[in-house]
């Protein structure tokens, strides 16, 4: 039953990172100087506004009181009121994630698809042209703005070659159109990363292609293709795996970025309309089920890993 | 010729005995390097024949791995193989086609590393492995692959195969993971086993069982065997032939008994005084060889052995002229040294 | 072993003249490119008030949106400003945030590493936890929150960032004290008196220091991206101040008429960012190779 009790400790481990997650949550918000009530009123709250909203927001009271609260709320899921809207922040949250999703989905499988064998192919020809091609293409990638990718897209798809929309939104039911409206952000989401990927893959690939058990099969004469494709590639694929859990949090950032520059709905643009409009509350609600999916997500690679590799599941 | 105090049959002279299975000759590795290359195999040439054991002796870095890996075409981006052939049964392999030269490696010649722990791929079982070998060269189900490894892993004496065939590396000993990399090497019956310091990562214990293991191989198969090694004693245990390495080049080539008891190259005479063996008593002072091994991209204008050398102290030749390798005094017996009659004159028997 | 590997090293051998160590540094392409980018960036910056042909801010309503001409190289914006001097002007901000938070998380960073390796027990399990929940935490969003929370400013920019990368420079500096710790108490019972502050400079610092630059050449890189997407978004430093987000931000309304004024600084932001990146990987290749391990996870 080994694999139960990796299964286990993987949850264990999600649990005790969610905790932390909202501890830091808290802790760094009250820990960094400035008032979000002063913030939120603007220049000229009066002192009985000010009074009012700390009330509500609960900052008059002791700070382990408020943790406790905050701490309790957050795991009933309970994430804070929107100021602007009245409605339960977290609702707000989940009600634009659907769009973030395909976008990051569909960007995130683009990234694997486009990043890895052109990882593999680089670190087979290492030394060539071919890798050099693909390796300068990648700093490219990991080096300009994603934003810009996003405009210079918008400019040469939708304006001068007119093939793509211009803004990554619509109304409409139909499964294609959506597709449509998407792939131009879900493209240059899914380039930025594949970037990354491909850089990864190649280091990893080297150095497993360096090792022992690579070269003994070679000696007995295993086709090269299962020598890189079956024995390389699933040890290499471990280092990969742990950074395509870094980038997807790292990748929520970018799509909050490739929302704003296509317009799309989501959770990105949710949380920037919530920033400009001093919002805290559900700033904060964003930014932790942000947080949480991260989370998962990276305790679902653990699991992953557990997979690949059997000395993890001991 | 003298009885030879080894527990092996030493066989009849070389070059009397039946063709080479492989055969070595002129083989020329460099790779590349700034400002020059290194050249890390330098004009080799070597052979051994079927049931027979050649021994390659050498510090680290003395090309001995590099040859054999330069001989299966297995040489790493971006070293290649200037010069040379590596006659496999008479079929050149490094002119072989990419094809045609995996299908031979792992069939005809297969190697045995040094370090088990690493050349078993971790995250594969052991079965997978081994199959994966055989099915790169038989058409087999994959039933019948498996029934072939647990056969091989029983070959091997691997207690328990039907179940070990299931485990992963990290699941075995060092031993067994050295069996199991046995069992895959043999797995297509080859010609030519190269057993590259098969047992330096082991016991004491568990190292007289693997060599006690291919040597039964070896008698029951025919096979011819190569083993890389820096162990003297295993050598003189093991080996019918010997060959003495330094430098990328062979210094000195012979039946077991001519480099055990007429040496003729003072690097062996280094060697044997370095390194404790059979034949030492216990009491007899061992002296390390001075100075560092040459570096293959600095090779000295002559003999790469004569800064460390006691014999070339300050001898025009030794440091003008790189000696070639020559007949010595016994048949067979061949020395890359200007001065090896001087160790002829010093007696073989001081040693 | 060198013959199994398949590959020698050259570098077993003392270096026959006094400099030749400097060799493989002047030799790696990547590492020199990087290297002279980031120089003439950073004369740029440090020269903007000299070399700038006009003021950043200043507008000139007679003369917006100006095609490229010898009089404004990259033409003007919509509100008549010189694109070449705001480009120059936005340089000092982009620096100003890398060095700001490479200084920042470095010093923290080492810190608080080397408290946790030398320390250990209960110490070290904690910083350790806070450190992998940091990392959890996206970075971008850190500064988002942060934006929210206190409004939008060049500190709030680089507080953020700066939290974001201390965990990771503090993750490596503990790695490393790790690894060494064992080798400091067989020196220093050899040499009982050696002062910790030697033990510090002679072992750990020389030991530290090359993965750790490389960790800081990344999180430079970084601050610039995630300057120039808060910029972008209105969330970084507020316009009219000259900074590359801004530059891109304002393009971005006449991108169809005027692509250049986006285009050029974008180019900015990747060539600085190239510079960093190919500063770290090639430090990453000469400094030493084992510590690729340690650094490779890091993007």
């Amino acid at each position: 039953m080994p694999v139960i009790g990796y299964l286990g400790r993987c949850l264990i481990q999600l649990v005790v990172t969610m905790i932390g997650i909202v501890t830091v949550a808290f802790f760094l918000m009250r820990a960094i100087p400035g008032d979000p009530a002063a913030y939120m009123l603007g220049d000229y709250a009066t002192k009985e506004a000010l009074a009012t909203l700390h009330a509500q927001l609960g900052l008059d009271r002791p700070l382990f009181e408020q943790y406790l609260l905050f701490m309790g709320r957050a795991f009933s899921g309970d994430l804070g009121t929107s100021v602007v809207t009245g409605q339960p922040a977290l609702s707000e949250i989940t009600s634009s994630l659907p769009s973030s999703a395909a976008l990051a989905v569909l960007g995130l499988l683009i990234a694997v698809l486009i990043g890895i064998p052109l990882g593999i192919w680089s670190a087979m020809r290492q030394g060539t042209w071919v890798d050099v091609t693909i390796m300068l293409g990648a700093l490219a990638g990991i080096s300009f703005p994603v934003f810009w990718f996003g405009l210079v897209a918008i400019l040469f798809f939708a304006h001068w070659l007119d093939i793509f929309p211009a803004l990554g939104a619509t109304s409409s039911e139909s499964i294609w159109t959506q597709l449509y409206y998407l792939a131009l952000p879900a493209l240059v989401f899914g380039f930025s990363i594949a970037a990354y990927i491909a850089r990864l893959t190649r280091s990893a690939m080297l150095e497993v292609l360096s090792q022992d058990y690579v070269r003994v099969a070679r000696a007995m004469g295993v086709p090269e293709w299962q020598v890189i494709c079956k024995f390389a590639l699933r040890n290499a694929l471990i280092p990969i795996l742990a950074v395509v859990g870094v980038t997807f949090a790292w990748a929520f950032g970018n799509a909050i970025l490739i929302e704003a520059v296509f317009s799309r709905p989501g959770v990105g643009s949710t949380l920037l309309k919530a920033i400009l409009a001093r919002d805290y509350q559900l700033v904060q609600a964003g930014v932790l089920a942000l947080a949480a999916i991260v989370v998962v997500i990276n305790v679902s690679l653990e699991i992953a890993y557990g997979l690949i590799d059997p000395r993890l599941r001991k | 010729m003298e009885t030879v105090t080894t527990p092996r049959n030493a066989r009849s002279e070389p070059e009397s005995d039946g063709a080479a299975v492989l055969e070595i000759r002129g083989l020329l590795t460099r790779f590349p390097g700034e400002p020059v290359p290194a050249t890390v195999v330098n004009d080799v040439s070597l052979s051994v024949r079927a049931g027979e054991t050649l021994a390659v002796v050498g510090e680290s870095g003395s090309g001995k791995t590099m040859t054999f890996v330069s001989a299966m075409g297995l040489v790493a981006h971006p070293g290649r193989v200037i010069a040379g052939e590596a006659l496999l049964s008479g079929i050149d392999l490094l002119k072989l086609p990419a094809k045609e030269l995996r299908k031979r490696r792992g069939a005809e010649i297969a190697m045995v590393f040094q370090d088990p722990l690493s050349g078993l791929n971790p995250v594969f079982r052991i079965g997978d492995q081994i199959m994966a070998v055989i099915r790169a060269h038989r058409a087999l189900s994959r039933t019948d692959a498996r029934k072939e490894a647990v056969r091989l892993l029983e070959r091997v004496h691997i207690p328990d195969a039907g179940r070990r065939v299931d485990d992963y590396p990290h699941q075995l000993s060092g031993g067994m993971r050295q069996r199991a990399l046995i069992a895959m090497a043999i797995a297509l019956g080859p010609k030519v086993l190269i057993a590259d310091e098969p047992t330096t990562a082991l016991d004491v214990t568990v190292q007289a069982q693997i060599l006690e293991l291919l040597s039964e191989i070896q008698a029951e198969t025919g096979m011819a065997m190569v083993l890389i090694t820096h162990d003297l004693g295993l050598v003189a245990r093991h080996a019918d032939r010997v060959a003495v390495m330094y430098g990328g080049r062979v210094v000195e080539q012979g039946a077991l008994d001519a480099i055990f008891k007429r040496t003729r190259h003072p690097y062996t005479v280094a060697l044997f005084r370095s390194i404790p063996h059979l034949d030492t008593p216990a009491d007899s002072d061992l002296t390390p060889i001075q100075g560092q091994p040459p570096n293959p991209s600095r090779l000295p204008k002559g003999c790469a052995f004569a800064p460390r050398c006691y014999l070339a102290q300050d001898r025009r030749d030794c440091l003008e002229r790189s000696p070639t390798l020559a007949a010595a005094d016994s048949p067979g017996h061949l020395s890359a040294c200007h001065h090896w009659h001087d160790l002829a004159a010093e007696g073989d028997k001081a040693r | 072993m060198t013959d199994t590997s398949g590959q020698t090293s050259l570098d077993d051998l003392p270096p026959a003249r006094r400099f030749a160590w400097l060799d493989r540094y002047v030799r790696h392409p990547g590492l020199m490119i990087g290297m002279v980018i980031l120089l003439l960036l950073v004369t740029v910056a440090a020269a903007a008030p000299w070399i700038a042909p006009y003021s950043p801010l200043d507008t000139d309503l007679a003369d917006t949106l100006a095609h490229p001409s010898a009089k404004h190289w990259l033409g003007t914006d919509q509100y008549g400003r010189d694109i070449v001097s705001r480009l120059i002007w936005g340089s000092r901000i982009s620096l100003q945030v890398a060095l700001a938070v490479v200084l920042i998380s470095l010093t923290l960073g080492t810190l608080i590493g080397a408290v946790a390796g030398f320390a250990g027990g209960w110490v070290d399990r904690v910083i350790v936890v806070c450190n992998d929940i940091l990392l959890a935490f996206p970075g971008f969003l850190l500064a988002l929150a942060l934006v929210a929370a206190r409004g939008s400013s060049l500190e709030s920019v680089i507080t953020a960032v700066s939290i974001a990368f201390t965990p990771r420079v503090s993750a490596v500096m503990r790695s490393v004290v790790l690894t060494i710790k064992p080798r400091l108490f067989v020196e220093a019972s050899r040499a009982i008196g050696m002062s910790s502050w030697r033990i510090l400079w002679r072992h750990v610092v020389p030991n530290a220091l090359p993965p750790v630059i490389v960790v800081a050449t990344v999180s430079a890189a970084t601050a610039i991206l995630a300057e120039a997407g808060l910029s972008f978004l209105g969330l970084g430093v507020q316009p009219p101040t000259a900074t590359w987000g801004n530059i891109i931000s304002d393009g971005n309304a006449i991108i169809t008429t005027n692509p250049l004024i986006s285009f050029s600084a974008g180019l900015c932001i990747a060539v600085a960012v190239v510079a960093l990146n190919l500063l770290g990987d090639g430090l990453r290749d000469t400094l030493d190779p084992q510590m690729r391990r340690q650094t490779g996870r890091m993007i």
